[in-house]
């Protein structure tokens, strides 16, 4: 049963992003991924308008001291288990704007981050790289299962080769 | 100049004498200082003797003992600005909202963040500050260490349901929302499915930009204000630089002033398609989003060719441009051009013609003429409605004055007028840029300029793809400005969705809202 969650959350993730106080570079750039060049949904990703249905958070921006309550109050409303990916220089440290009045300058200094992805903002091959990299920490049992059992028919032709070099 | 500017300036010279100073080719056309709630009656006379007058932006300053109220007036042609001081001790000046209603974000911004009190006008609570930020304390000014101020606990959530009227309920949209990629509140009062009300809560992306733009450098800042927006960043670097080259009184190379043409017009098309293919997400069209999407990318390729990056290329810089066109890079932008081109009668075809897109935009969200022009509202918007102002024919900057190009106005007003101005737009945009080609200047691509600015201010309007972007920056001699002030093309234009979405459908509000091309990184700043 185990297996199959983990199979069904890593082939088919649902994310929801959340703008807290980005400057659209990053945001623009994630909708581009749902865009015929770079369709995520061959991943399975789909962007998922409510909180209670997503398993991914993806969050942009510096975290504005306004945004603050309500990204934890989204990041409350999603079921378990939940990953958090901050996008863009911003949302891992602050960026440009480290220290300006408004901003608290990082997402993990509200909620707990799983990935960060760097860039201002970064290239959506980054993005997708990030993601695609999140879910395989996820670390599926069944995949790992698979290269195991797909050692045998490796193996015998390396000792063959072996064998060859000894004679 | 004309005559018909100095027209306006000798107008109000002649009408008020000795009671007010006029500085001619500053800050626009003229700067004219107009103390103890003369404001008032020099924008009325402006008002009454052109009919396109309307407030740009009111620049708030920390002028040391006094707070200085900068009035950013647009008329038919010249600029102006109105000069008031009131002292810190007593801010209080008069309202111009009696007389123009387009001045009361202007208002309710300068009295939220530099603590001006405008006599007539209630601005109670914060406009662009976190609901955190204590009562009484104004980050703008200097003697405030915004850094050093402590939040206070948060108000209790707004009910949705209004106590005195049952028959009214309150629909909140935001902060996050699927409609809305930013993060800004809109709270609807709906009586049945008719829109009574729509109060804005903006600031959500307030990053307080024009505070850390005054400690750190210049150069800095170019870098600072393009990330006001993802978008639009070409546009901002441009009116900072603009701005600051006005100041040091430089001459850009005139192969410079054609790339930067280019890399703005390459912008206003992807922002274009951007918006274009958003609202059919909104309206529930997926698929032309996912065409104009498409057809958005190889823009892309195209800014990353010219500027380095897709997205902040850093292009524009102060006295000219980083990067020049080679040989093989114009063919290149060319074909990317002519594939674009080829694509319009197909889209021009969707948005005029296919009937259910056409129901969720004809007729919707109208306004006329006369609201715009009160309004102040600005770009396609305007443009929608009938009311011719662009920027890059009004003031031409760089090369605009050169090259031939339409301005594209349409008279419903309604949404798909406004969608249909941005889809002409694309096709000039295209001219544009072939004609900038075809005619680019050989020659060097940038000046060196000295890293200190002497004292001054200077102001630039451009036509950013939403509207008219406007800075204003005050210099005092060191290597940092003393004041950065922006003001963005989709602040000016809330207030006219504001007003076109009542009376109209509950349903209705996402495709009016969309049609402003709204984008609340540039609003908030």
């Amino acid at each position: 049963m185990t297996d199959t969650k983990t199979w069904a959350r890593v082939k088919s993730p649902w994310v929801l992003h959340f703008n807290a106080g980005a400057c659209n570079g990053c945001d623009i750039e994630i909708v581009a991924l749902l865009t015929p060049k770079y369709d995520v949904e061959r991943f399975g990703i789909k962007l998922e308008p409510s909180p209670r249905h997503a398993d991914v958070l993806l969050v942009t921006g510096a975290v504005t001291h306004q945004c603050a309550e309500r990204l934890k109050r989204v990041y409350d409303q999603m079921p378990q288990p939940k990953f958090v990916v901050a996008i863009g220089a911003c949302a891992c440290s602050g960026g440009v704007f480290e220290g300006n009045y408004s901003v608290l300058g990082g997402v993990d200094k509200v909620i707990p981050v799983t990935a960060y992805i760097p860039g201002c903002p970064p290239r959506p091959e980054a993005i997708i790289d990030g993601v695609v990299k999140l879910l395989n920490a996820l670390n599926p049992p069944k995949i790992k299962k698979q290269k195991a059992e797909d050692k045998p028919d490796v193996t015998p032709a390396i000792e063959e080769v072996n064998v060859d070099v000894k004679q | 100049m004309s005559n018909s500017d100095l027209d306006l300036i000798s107008l109000v010279e002649s009408k008020f004498g000795d009671k007010i100073q006029v500085q001619r080719n500053l800050l626009g056309a003229a700067a004219i200082t107009a103390n103890n709630g003369l404001h008032h009656d020099v924008v009325k006379a402006l008002l009454e003797a052109d009919e396109k007058t309307g407030v740009t932006s009111i620049t708030g300053l920390d002028l040391g003992a006094n707070l200085g109220v900068y009035y950013h007036i647009h008329t038919s042609k010249p600029f102006i600005t109105i000069k008031a001081e009131v002292p810190k001790a007593n801010p209080a000046i008069k309202t111009l909202i009696d007389i123009h209603p387009g001045a009361a974000f202007h208002e309710k911004e300068v009295a939220d963040l530099v603590g001006v009190i405008f006599e007539g006008h209630a601005t109670p609570g914060h406009f662009v500050l976190p609901e955190t930020w204590p009562e009484g304390v104004f980050p703008l000014r200097k003697d405030v260490k915004a850094t050093e101020v402590k939040p206070v606990p948060t108000p209790e959530r707004e009910a949705n349901v209004l106590p005195e009227n049952q028959r009214l309920v309150k629909i909140i949209i935001g902060p996050q929302h699927p409609a809305l990629l930013e993060p800004e509140k809109f709270s609807v009062t709906v009586e049945g499915e008719t829109v009574t009300k729509v109060d804005p809560r903006i600031g959500y992306v307030h990053r307080g930009i024009e505070k850390s733009a005054e400690s750190r450098t210049y150069l800095q800042d170019v870098y600072l204000v393009e990330r006001v927006c993802g978008i639009c960043n070409p546009c901002h670097a441009y009116g900072f630089v603009g701005a600051v080259e006005k100041i040091l009184k430089a001459d850009v190379p005139e192969r410079a002033q054609y790339l930067r043409v280019i890399a703005l017009e390459l912008n206003r098309i992807h922002s274009h398609l951007l918006t274009l293919g958003h609202a059919g997400l909104e309206i529930g069209y997926e698929t032309i989003f996912q065409y104009f999407w498409r057809d958005r990318e190889p823009i892309m390729d195209l800014i990353e060719l010219t500027s380095g990056n897709r997205v902040y290329g850093s292009l524009i810089t102060i006295g000219g441009v980083r990067r020049d066109l080679n040989s093989t890079d114009i063919p290149k932008l060319k074909e990317g051009m002519k594939n674009l081109r080829n694509q319009l009668p197909f889209y021009n075809k969707i948005y005029r013609e296919e009937s259910t897109l056409r129901l969720r935009m004809v007729e919707v969200g109208v306004m006329s003429r006369e609201d715009a022009i009160k309004l102040s509202v600005v770009g396609p918007v305007a443009r929608g409605s009938n009311y011719d102002t662009d920027i890059r024919k009004d003031i031409p900057y760089e090369a605009y004055g050169e090259i031939p190009f339409k301005e594209i106005v349409y008279n419903t007003g309604d949404v798909w007028a406004r969608m249909n101005v941005r889809l002409d737009e694309v096709e000039e945009s295209i001219n544009i840029i072939d004609y900038a080609l075809d005619h680019l200047p050989s020659g060097p691509i940038k000046v060196d300029l000295p890293r200190a600015v002497p004292t001054g201010e200077a102001v630039c309007s451009l036509e950013a793809p939403r509207g008219e972007l406007f800075y204003y920056v005050r210099s005092n001699g060191t290597d940092m400005p003393e004041r950065v002030k922006i003001r963005t093309p989709t602040f000016a234009n809330i207030p006219s969705f504001l007003k076109s979405a009542i009376g109209e459908s509950i349903a209705d509000v996402p495709s009016n809202f969309v049609s402003l091309d709204p984008c609340f990184s540039c609003t908030d700043r």
